[in-house]
């Protein structure tokens, strides 16, 4: 097969920390190529140089056989190297037609005129390519995670591009939108496209993957390993430097209920629906993409408000509003956009895992800093947080280590009743998602409802007791959680 | 930047040195270029405008940390000297400006009110609140400016010393420290730094965002109040256009001190740097006897010089990116 982009000897300090070393990578034409690694490893990073987005400190790209260096992503753009990033860059104020051509897809033109009137038809196939559903007008402001996540992959996959890099497309995608998208993969692959595939499912990478490259701290552990020769026990393990053996869940027992929602009608127009959480209980609730499931939970959490209903404490028949007396009452939240929602990037890491619990360490308002730390720094190490430190902005921390600051802030709530997370692992890797489940667990134990909103199946019937099944805003179905997973799945297709 | 955010140590350094390299500089180059700027009073007087600024500068300072921004304090500080020399002769000196101040920090809390309970954008309300008050101050005095009976106590504020420093400098000392307090080591400030950083992440977070905006606001009333009583006290009359563009000057003190407008960042050492730099300008230009157009360029030129070089680094690593970029 023919080399199309290469990229040799790519190394990146960050201060101190060195991100990427000496790092190569050969994309070929027609294959997918899985670049893995643990969080922090270094893979976000590689992508951001393959397409100009910061520059490495040595290294050098090739091209089609020719020599490049590009000095921002546009250059790299204009080159056909089209980059999916990990976090969410559409224009959330637009609508999904004007961010699709913002892009400058399907016409190369550089006349805006041009560009304004993409023909809609074309924007309609890119759409239904990768299997996204929506009106071509609706802002993206109005679109579900999964939904949002699926226009960004269409922007990259739609342009006519040699090679394509998705940095963890999947990460929160549930089976159906995944295979959808893998679909849309074979085809460009069979248009001799050269696909770099960054995820942590290594189920996924199995499937379709033609070449495994996995990086552990900046070190490139595996170079273009064919599929075949490596198997996904091996890829754990190089990934995390040591075997990994996922442990029993500690086991809770279901107690009284703790929340109650009544009556909450997601849209105007949907079937209300009501739910109770009971103590030590791990709900999970599914749905495709756009369904109403991360909705629920928001409301469930206070983040947002339904149309009608009520959500309340039970021990204390608070009715939850919003966040702040969600907060009172004892519901911690980890959001699924983290950085539109949850994160303070900018602001330190401790002030960021800090921030739910500023009373905690202050007296009349003023803070106790020295006390600030504390809490953490057990739970650092139980997390594997990666840098292992708290002083640090939070920008610079990889997307999973980010994922990891968000529960430490909940983690350290000293009321902590019911515990509301979306997506909780969301692009963090083996070793984390499992220190995630252990966590969420170990709550349970301690008699705390744990609610899991989650496109992933597989997580939602490890952790869970109960499945609540949303389609079209509406409750499709309740059940246990060790049920068939073929019913679930038709289940939430099912009312679609 | 001098935040609370612990950079990389390289970076914090750098721009640490950045903050007070400024004002150094400006200060050897008046003292080398500007006649008579290094005596005793003069530097006294230099402080002693700069305080009043630097004092209205906190409350800027708080606000653009939350997201917002003020643009009324002008009018604010008139209506508040207007009300003060109005309500003196019955009320007497002491009673008189309470009320003027109380007139200031409700204006904070109107601003504090709309923006974050209403959801009004900061810069129009601010912008509304300007015109509104300047209006008020103007049919109070009937547009003329309204001379206070003379009194030593009237004039304390502006003029009186303690210890032999003048007041209003022990007075921009305390303010600043203040804020330095707030900032670093309160719950309030810490949830100021938060909220100005994701207003979402605040509010999902538990914190209480609108009151934390409206806080912000009401503190920049106290502070707008204590530099316009000093005003006041200082031309020892009630004027509807006292100081109109008090807004605009605190709001380039920060931009020359490097906090940004977008919120999230900002510190007290920051706003002292940067009315000090401001203030030696003001001070030069009117000593070195240049036309209002040469006051107005070089000025110009300083704050630009200012706003710069402290990412003199980040500018030219980015130069030398587009070169090697368009070399290819
Ligand atoms: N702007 C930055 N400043 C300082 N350090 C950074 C910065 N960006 C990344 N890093 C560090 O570089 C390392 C690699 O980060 P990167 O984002 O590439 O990881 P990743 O492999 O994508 O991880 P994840 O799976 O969690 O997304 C991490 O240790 C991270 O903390
Ligand atoms: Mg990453």
């Amino acid at each position: 097969m023919k080399t199309i982009f290469q990229a040799s000897g790519i190394s990146k300090h960050y201060g101190t920390t060195c991100a990427l070393r000496d790092a190569n990578l050969v994309l070929k034409a027609g294959q997918i190529h899985a670049l893995m690694g643990e969080n922090g490893a270094g893979k976000s990073t590689f992508v951001k140089i393959l397409v100009g987005a910061i520059r490495p400190d040595s290294g050098a790209l090739v091209l089609d056989g020719q020599p490049v260096v590009f000095g921002s992503v546009r250059d790299a753009l204009k080159q056909g190297v089209v980059p999916v990033y990990q976090h969410s860059t559409l224009f959330t104020r637009l609508t999904v037609l004007e961010n699709l051509s913002a892009f400058g897809l399907g016409s190369a033109q550089r006349s805006w005129a041009r560009n304004n009137c993409l023909d809609r038809q074309q924007a309609t196939e890119v759409l239904s390519l990768v299997g996204l559903d929506v009106s071509l007008d609706s802002l993206v402001d109005e679109l579900s995670l999964g939904e949002r996540q699926l226009l960004e992959i269409a922007r990259g996959v739609g342009r006519r591009c040699s090679v394509l890099i998705l940095d963890e497309p999947t990460a929160a995608l549930g089976a159906r939108e995944a295979n959808r998208l893998h679909q849309a993969l074979q085809v460009l692959c069979a248009k001799r496209t050269a696909i770099l595939y960054i995820s942590h499912k290594i189920d996924d990478i199995k499937r379709m993957a033609d070449a495994v490259t996995i990086l552990r701290d900046g070190l490139t552990v595996v170079n273009a390993a064919a599929r075949d020769d490596i198997s996904a026990a091996q890829i754990v393990q190089h990934m995390l430097g040591q075997t990994f053996e996922p442990q029993a869940l500690c086991v809770s027992t279901r107690g009284e209920v703790v929340l109650e929602a009544r009556d909450i009608r997601l849209t105007p127009t949907a079937q209300p629906l009501s739910l109770c959480v009971h103590q030590g209980e791990v709900l999970g609730i599914v749905g495709v993409a756009g369904s109403g499931a991360l909705r629920l939970g928001e409301v469930l959490a206070g983040a947002a408000s339904g149309h009608g209903g009520t959500v309340s404490l039970n021990a204390t028949s608070e009715v939850v509003n919003d966040r702040q007396s969600a907060m009172r009452a004892g519901i911690g939240y980890v959001p699924s956009d983290r950085h539109a929602d949850g994160l303070f990037l900018g602001l330190s890491a401790l002030q960021n895992a800090s921030a739910s619990v500023l009373r905690g360490f202050s007296s009349w308002g003023v803070l106790r800093l020295r006390e600030e730390a504390g809490p953490f720094d057990a739970l650092i190490a139980q997390f594997n947080l990666n840098p292992p430190r708290l002083d640090l902005d939070a920008a610079y921390y990889s997307g999973g280590n980010q994922q990891k600051l968000l529960f430490l802030r909940n983690l350290v709530l000293p009321n902590l009743q019911v515990l509301v997370v979306l997506e909780p692992t969301r692009g963090v890797d083996v070793g984390a998602r499992e220190s995630i489940h252990q966590a969420l667990r170990a709550l349970a134990c301690r008699g705390i409802a744990i609610i899991v909103v989650s496109s992933d199946l597989l997580e939602v019937n490890t952790l869970c007791h109960q499945l609540l099944v949303v389609a079209s805003h509406q409750v499709a179905g309740r059940m246990m959680a060790d049920a068939q997973t073929d019913a679930v799945l038709s289940m939430m297709a099912g009312a679609c | 930047m001098t935040t609370l955010i612990k950079q990389h140590p390289a970076i914090a350094l750098g721009s640490r040195i950045g903050v007070i390299a400024v004002p150094l500089l400006v200060f050897f180059l008046c003292v080398l270029f500007v006649p008579r700027f290094l005596s005793v009073d003069n530097l006294q007087n230099v402080l002693r405008v700069g305080s009043i600024l630097l004092i209205a500068a906190c409350g800027q300072t708080g606000i653009l940390i939350v997201g917002g921004i003020d643009f009324s304090m002008g009018s604010a500080v008139a209506l508040l000297s207007v009300v003060t020399v109005i309500l003196a002769p019955e009320l007497g000196v002491a009673l008189a400006f309470t009320g003027g101040i109380c007139v200031a920090v409700l204006v904070g809390l109107c601003n504090g009110l709309l923006i974050a309970y209403l959801k009004l954008p900061a810069f129009l309300v601010t912008l509304g609140m300007l015109l509104v008050l300047h209006g008020l101050a103007s049919l109070l005095s009937g547009g003329m400016p309204l001379d206070a009976a003379p009194s030593p106590g009237f004039l304390w504020l502006g003029s009186g010393h303690v210890a032999g420093i003048p007041v209003p400098i022990i007075l921009a000392l305390l303010a600043v420290l203040s804020l330095h307090g707030l900032l670093r080591y309160t719950l309030v400030g810490r949830s100021w730094y938060l909220v100005g950083t994701n207003f979402n992440a605040a509010l999902n977070a538990g914190l209480p965002a609108r009151r934390m905006v409206l806080l912000a606001y009401i503190v920049a009333g106290l502070f707008c109040a204590l530099a316009g009583a000093i005003l006041t006290s200082r031309v020892g009359s009630g004027q509807p256009n006292l100081y109109p563009d008090l807004a605009f000057a605190t709001i380039a003190v920060c931009a020359i001190s490097g906090i940004p407008l977008n919120g999230g960042r900002g510190s007290a050492v920051q706003v002292v740097c940067g009315t000090l730099i401001i203030a030696m300008l003001n001070n030069a230009v009117v000593l070195l006897n240049l036309t209002s157009a040469w006051q107005q360029l070089l000025m110009a030129l300083v704050i630009g010089a200012a706003v710069v070089l402290p990412q003199l680094s980040n500018v030219r690593r980015r130069c030398v990116h587009l070169l090697r970029g368009n070399a290819q």
